[in-house]
């Protein structure tokens, strides 16, 4: 077994080292079952239903390919991928701020990204509410993330229909 | 010995016997092999929702493999562009078939990402030891939408066009060096070859091999700590 450091004394993390006849037991007691074939076969069977959905829609609704790029004509509606929908509509929120001054709907869209970004890498060093990890136990977590969800699809159908 | 087992599977074959250990013999395949795949077990606890980390990856490999394929007839000129795009999708046999799927593929690609987050936000798996995997996660959510970016430019049609005037236009806002980042990413003042030159540098080698420096990273973690346990 490895040295008990901080590491190996989350039990989560002695699967891999397990003696042959514990991986067995552990098959027998409904814990744990084969990688190979069992695991495996599952895993093909995913990226082949992924593929024949893949298969279906772009057969269904083939990609479409627009008109040549015009640099000297301006579409009317330059709208982004769904994708960027949000960020899109943070940009046009940004515009309604012009009362702060010339410089705030530039600086308050890409700083309204860059704070979302940052949160979202944060957020394992934000959230302080020990190792428990059932949802249940969380309120605080939940609901910021069931808002930050929230937001994302408002911003988005904004941008959708603005 | 004469006989070879991989997991469930005996081989007694004397020929295939043979060749494996030879090459057994000067690479040492079976540990590996027996570590990785035939002697290694999976939890029961595993749902649908846990797929969705493994299907991002697969179309990640589905978008390396057709980006090849595309990457054949594709021509990265403001001229040619265009033209090779529609070239690829009503000549080339089969091309609208790969570019649909690395089109789709995109957005199927963004979508099974994130339920993979919420998943991982919802069962508290970014917790300790896991911190620093979360974070390596949203660096490839974040390298997943650039390539997005950089790729949606490449057909060359008005809407790309227009999207990444505005979209190269964005970070022109950051104070001090937001100008300079607008004319690294243009390769100049205006749109134009030098920008579709570097996207498509950016799209089909840069961040590709970002992206799977960090899938590397991310997948070497988890075999290091386990998958975590049921809730």
């Amino acid at each position: 077994m490895a040295s008990p450091t901080e590491y190996t004394k989350n039990k989560e993390c002695e699967v891999k080292a397990l003696p042959m006849k514990d991986k067995e037991r552990l098959i027998r007691e409904g814990k744990a079952y084969w990688f190979f074939p069992d695991h495996v076969a599952e895993q093909i069977i995913i990226c082949g239903l992924i593929l024949m959905i893949l298969i279906t829609i772009t057969t269904l609704f083939p990609a479409h390919l627009g008109e040549k790029a015009d640099p000297f004509n301006t579409p009317g509606h330059i709208k982004p991928e769904w994708y960027f929908l949000a960020a899109y509509y943070s940009l046009r929120l940004a515009e309604h701020f012009e009362f702060l001054g010339a410089w705030a709907p530039k600086i308050l869209g890409i700083v309204m990204q860059g704070v979302a970004i940052a949160l979202l890498l944060m957020v394992p060093f934000l959230d302080r509410a020990g190792r428990e990890r059932r949802p249940s136990r969380r309120p605080i977590a939940m609901g910021i993330g069931l808002a930050a969800v929230t937001v994302f699809i408002v911003f988005t159908l904004l941008g959708y229909y603005i | 010995m004469s006989s070879l087992r991989f997991g469930p599977v005996e081989i007694k074959n004397r020929l295939a016997v043979k060749a494996f250990k030879a090459i057994d013999d000067r690479f040492g395949v079976k540990e590996i092999l027996d570590d990785e795949v035939f002697e290694k077990i999976a939890p029961s606890h595993l749902n649908f929702w846990s797929c969705f980390g493994g299907i991002s990856f697969f179309l990640f490999i589905s978008q390396v493999v057709t980006g090849m394929l595309l990457m054949i007839y594709y021509q990265p000129s403001v001229s040619q562009a265009h033209s090779s795009v529609a070239m690829i999708m009503n000549e080339v046999p089969f091309g609208w078939l790969i570019r649909g799927i690395h089109v789709w593929g995109s957005s199927l690609m963004l979508i099974t990402i994130g339920v993979h987050m919420a998943k991982i936000y919802i069962s508290g798996i970014y917790k300790a030891p896991r911190e620093l995997n979360w974070v390596i996660g949203v660096c490839l959510f974040l390298m997943t939408l650039n390539l997005s970016f950089t790729g949606y430019l490449l057909p060359w049609t008005q809407l790309s066009y227009w999207a990444t005037v505005v979209g190269t236009e964005t970070p022109s806002a950051i104070p001090v060096v937001g100008e300079y980042i607008r004319f690294v990413l243009r390769g100049g003042e205006e749109i134009g070859q030098m920008t579709l030159t570097r996207f498509f540098a950016i799209h089909v080698i840069i961040l590709p091999f970002v992206t799977a420096g960090l899938i590397t990273l991310h997948l070497m973690q988890i075999r290091r700590q386990g998958i975590s346990g049921p809730l």
